[in-house]
């Protein structure tokens, strides 16, 4: 899977799983802003999606990780076996 | 009214939980600080980082009528509810309409829900799974007659029905009112609060490791009794219930606040409720679950609010011992407040070590933080606080002497109906219920729902933000409400939010999403729950969003049992404003119909195969859905602000014939004792009436009821008296209905609606439908049923 093909991916799990709307998401859209609105329950949610779907453990990550889907992919790329 | 009349007594204890299966064997243990909490041995604990409960050890629970139709969660309450009646040397009450039943509850019968999707989706599973199935079961093998409801505010359910027994019998709605709180083990709760990394793999540590909760199961019933009625019959009386105190954070579905700003009010609101001062609180039965959240939200008001005047208050948390068994929780907590407080003795949390100890010094201050063992200590006055999701806030005060109880002082004031928000099958807010009456929109679908659409947030205002995290019921009531409030021109600010409250009333909750997250971990395991979708399986979820997205933050509470909820919602409300608690009441009906719903009704064989229209004869209904929204405020009150009043509540009036939960045959007559109970409460007589809004859905066995009554209870006069049918349109969407024929009637004694279609019972039972004008009509009744065999009725007028 390409980086591309990554954020489209979490993008997806951002409007299925958490109810985001898809036309405000971009892959730089702040996510705990005021117009996404994640909070931490949310966060528990991507944690755990990332290590099903990545294989890449986010507990105790710091919140500049989860900024946006950039940021999240990157975490990603970086942490990969 | 007399002090002796605003007295409530507990006259009978009865528990089981991990630590013992009555309450002389649970005490003893509690006593001994022991903790029932151990390995599970009950649910699949695979990949899953915390493998700790608080089982009911007891098998002696089979041993009751009809074992094979009753969830793990009615075994333990009806267990629990023959030992607190014995206690009481009460038995039978032969469907005395004076004897009630409020049972609190979080996941109901989530066991059988497990076992439906898990072995072969039995239909037998199906009547056991809603929480409303509690009550009715306890209502059943004692045969109480009265007011027989749910409250399924999750964690602080167990407080709340107490306090609303107390609420009920100071209305002089009963004498005696069976209270409490029942919930059972199971993967569900487990998998949901692990998803949340809630749960602590080391066992709960409340005030000290802050770690987690760790779950718990069981029941607490506590007798609640009129004084006059303990005296009469020379009763055994424990000690007082004095006041109480419910409110809304409007902040976050799982998280408390972290300023306690809405628990500090439930307390203030209790110690003003009760006539006593702060002073006079000896112990304090926290809620202590033992996450950092909760605890340290908890600590923090405790000093903002006792420091000044009791700063040496004893403060407990019994979770260590029996787990957090949620919505039985306030229950077996209030059991064992109510022994602190006759025994002049204090629990303690368990498990501090000496260094735990000293840390838990700088936290705590002066206040007593009680330790590892009981301590000896005279109380005057006990108080037992629960919390929950959805941001409720529960508080209530167990004392030796009568207090100088606050309640009813608006007895005298009238409510008026200022604001209406319907969602329906037929479309969203107001405006497109009146159209589709005007257009004679017929039903087309013999399955019909909801929908919620962007479109509709976009016109409320509610950010996507916000709406994301709804699901299917959050969002039916979210948007009623709002609509309801948009169309009362009430805005909602930081002066009136403590003024104005929410009962939400629904028939199945969050049965469908408690379903759902079933189907999530039977796939994936407990270690796979989502914490995103557990939160829905709570039922008081949907009022929780609309307290969230209102800003509403004085009482709110979830009742639920069956489709009369609905009608509950409104009669309880008038009582919150007679007794003075708030200014304004946000009465709701709400009830979804997702896939699963319709699945358990034509499993049940109640669902039509086509369109059915009421008074049909058909065999069955057509299954519909919707959130119906009345705000109803003290007369003067929407004086100030100009409102427009649709009509006036006169009165509600509940009556039961018991029959077993899930069946209605049998329970007729209870319906003309609820409709007698209403008139009676308005002060009017049949006569008065110009007409009724129904319950009629097609299922003949339902309408046949409503006929029954109607006619014996009006006589001649029925043959010309409009009977209007909201589920002709709707279809059968149990609360949602119920609370639509009461928008129905106020929409026709506004004139908003001038006229439509009515249909006319003839003597011969015979039924014909015509076009009836509103113009002329002064009073309606409003008409609700539930399986079980509860009936209530509620009176608007001009």
């Amino acid at each position: 899977m390409n980086n591309e093909e990554m954020k489209q991916k979490l993008k997806e799990f951002f409007m299925s799983d958490l109810g985001v709307d898809g036309d405000v998401l971009n892959f730089d859209t702040p996510l705990f802003g005021d117009e996404i609105g994640l909070d931490s329950v949310d966060s528990l949610e991507i944690i755990s999606f990332v290590d099903d779907n990545f294989g890449v453990s986010m507990t105790g990550v710091g919140k500049e990780h989860f900024q946006s889907i950039d940021t999240i992919a990157a975490f990603i790329e970086n942490n990969k076996a | 009214m007399a002090v002796s009349e605003k007295r409530c007594v507990v006259s009978g204890l009865g528990v089981i939980c991990a630590i013992g299966n009555n309450v002389e064997e649970t005490w003893k243990n509690a006593l001994a600080s022991v903790s029932g909490i151990h390995k599970t041995t009950s649910v699949d604990t695979k990949d899953c980082y915390a493998d700790l409960a608080a089982e009911v050890n007891c098998d002696t629970l089979d041993e009751l009528e009809c074992p094979d139709e009753k969830d793990r969660a009615s075994k333990l309450c009806i267990k629990a509810a023959k030992e607190a009646l014995a206690d009481a040397g009460l038995s039978d009450f032969a469907d005395s309409q004076r004897v009630g039943v409020i049972i609190g509850s979080c996941v109901g019968g989530v066991l059988s829900v497990e076992k439906y999707h898990r072995h072969g989706k039995n239909a037998l599973e199906i009547p056991k799974m809603p929480i409303a199935a509690i009550a009715s079961q306890v209502a059943e093998c004692c045969h109480a007659g009265g007011i027989v409801t749910n409250v399924a505010n999750a964690c602080a359910a167990g407080t709340l029905s107490i306090a609303m027994a107390c609420d009920l019998i100071r209305a002089g709605k009963a004498d005696v009112v069976i209270a409490g709180g029942a919930d059972s083990f199971a993967s569900v709760p487990y998998s949901g609060f692990l998803s949340l990394h809630a749960l602590d793999e080391n066992g709960c540590s409340p005030f000290n490791h802050c770690n987690g909760i760790t779950l718990g199961e069981g029941a607490g019933v506590v007798i609640v009794e009129s004084f006059e009625h303990a005296q009469k019959r020379g009763a055994k009386q424990y000690c007082e219930v004095l006041g109480s105190g419910c409110t809304s954070d409007a902040h976050h579905i799982t998280a408390p606040r972290e300023d306690g700003l809405c628990l500090m009010e439930a307390m203030d609101r209790a110690v003003r409720n009760s006539g006593i001062s702060k002073a006079e609180i000896g112990y304090l039965n926290a809620h202590g679950t033992g996450t950092g959240k909760n605890d340290n939200a908890e600590m923090n008001a405790f000093h903002q609010f006792f420091d000044a005047e009791n700063p040496t208050l004893s403060v407990s948390s019994t979770k260590v011992m029996t787990g957090h068994c949620l919505g039985a929780a306030g229950a077996i907590e209030a059991v064992f407040s109510i022994k602190a407080l006759t025994t002049d003795t204090v629990l303690p949390t368990l498990h501090y070590s000496p260094e735990d100890s000293e840390a838990l010094k700088e936290k705590a201050g002066r206040m007593d933080y009680v330790q590892n063992q009981p301590k000896s200590k005279h109380l005057e006055c006990v108080m037992s606080n629960n919390v929950a999701f959805g941001g409720t806030n529960a508080s209530i005060v167990f004392s030796k002497k009568p207090g100088n109880i606050q309640c009813q002082t608006a007895k005298d004031k009238k409510i008026a109906v200022t604001g209406l928000g319907i969602v329906t099958p037929l479309g969203n807010g107001k405006e497109r219920y009146l159209e589709a009456v005007k257009n004679s929109v017929q039903l087309q679908e013999p399955s019909v729902h909801s929908t919620i659409t962007n479109e509709d947030y976009k016109e409320l205002g509610i950010k996507m933000a916000f709406y994301r995290k709804l699901d299917n019921l959050g969002q039916l009531q979210t948007v009623s409400g709002v609509c309801a409030l948009k169309d009362a021109a009430f805005t909602v600010t930081e002066e009136n939010a403590k003024q104005i409250g929410i009962i939400v009333g629904t028939s199945e909750g969050g049965l469908g999403s408690t379903y759902d997250f079933e189907e999530l971990i039977a796939e994936s395991g407990n270690a796979g729950g989502s914490a995103f979708k557990f939160p829905h399986t709570v039922y008081n979820a949907a009022g929780g969003y609309l307290s969230i997205c209102s800003g509403i933050k004085g009482y709110g509470i979830t009742i639920t049992t069956g489709p009369v909820s609905g009608l509950d919602s409104i009669g309880f409300s008038m009582n919150v404003i007679h007794d003075g608690q708030e200014s304004a009441m946000m009465a709701t009906g709400t009830d979804e119909n997702i896939p699963v719903i319709t699945e358990f009704a034509q499993k049940l064989g109640v669902a039509a195969d086509s369109v059915v229209a009421p008074h049909a004869g058909a065999n069955g209904f057509v299954v519909g859905d919707g959130s119906v929204s009345i705000l109803l405020e003290e007369e003067s009150y929407a004086q100030a602000r100009s409102a427009k009043v649709y009509c006036y509540a006169l009165g509600y009036g509940n009556g039961r014939k018991n029959v077993k939960f899930g069946k209605i045959d049998g329970s007729e007559g209870a319906l003309d004792l609820a409709i007698a109970d209403a008139l009676a409460d308005a002060g009017i007589s049949a006569g008065d009436i110009d007409a009724v809004c129904g319950f009629a859905n097609g299922y003949k066995k339902i309408d046949d009821i409503e006929k029954g009554a109607l006619k014996r209870v009006f006589g001649d006069k029925l043959a010309s008296m409009p009977v209007f049918e909201v589920k002709e349109r709707t279809g059968e969407g149990r609360a949602g209905s119920a609370a639509l024929a009461a928008a129905e009637a106020a929409l026709l004694l506004s004139g908003d609606l001038a006229k439509d279609k009515a249909y006319y019972i003839a003597d011969d039972g015979s039924v014909t439908a015509k076009e009836a004008e509103s113009a002329g009509l002064k009073k309606i009744l409003v008409i609700s049923f539930a399986a079980g065999g509860s009936y209530s009725a509620v009176v608007f007028g001009k």
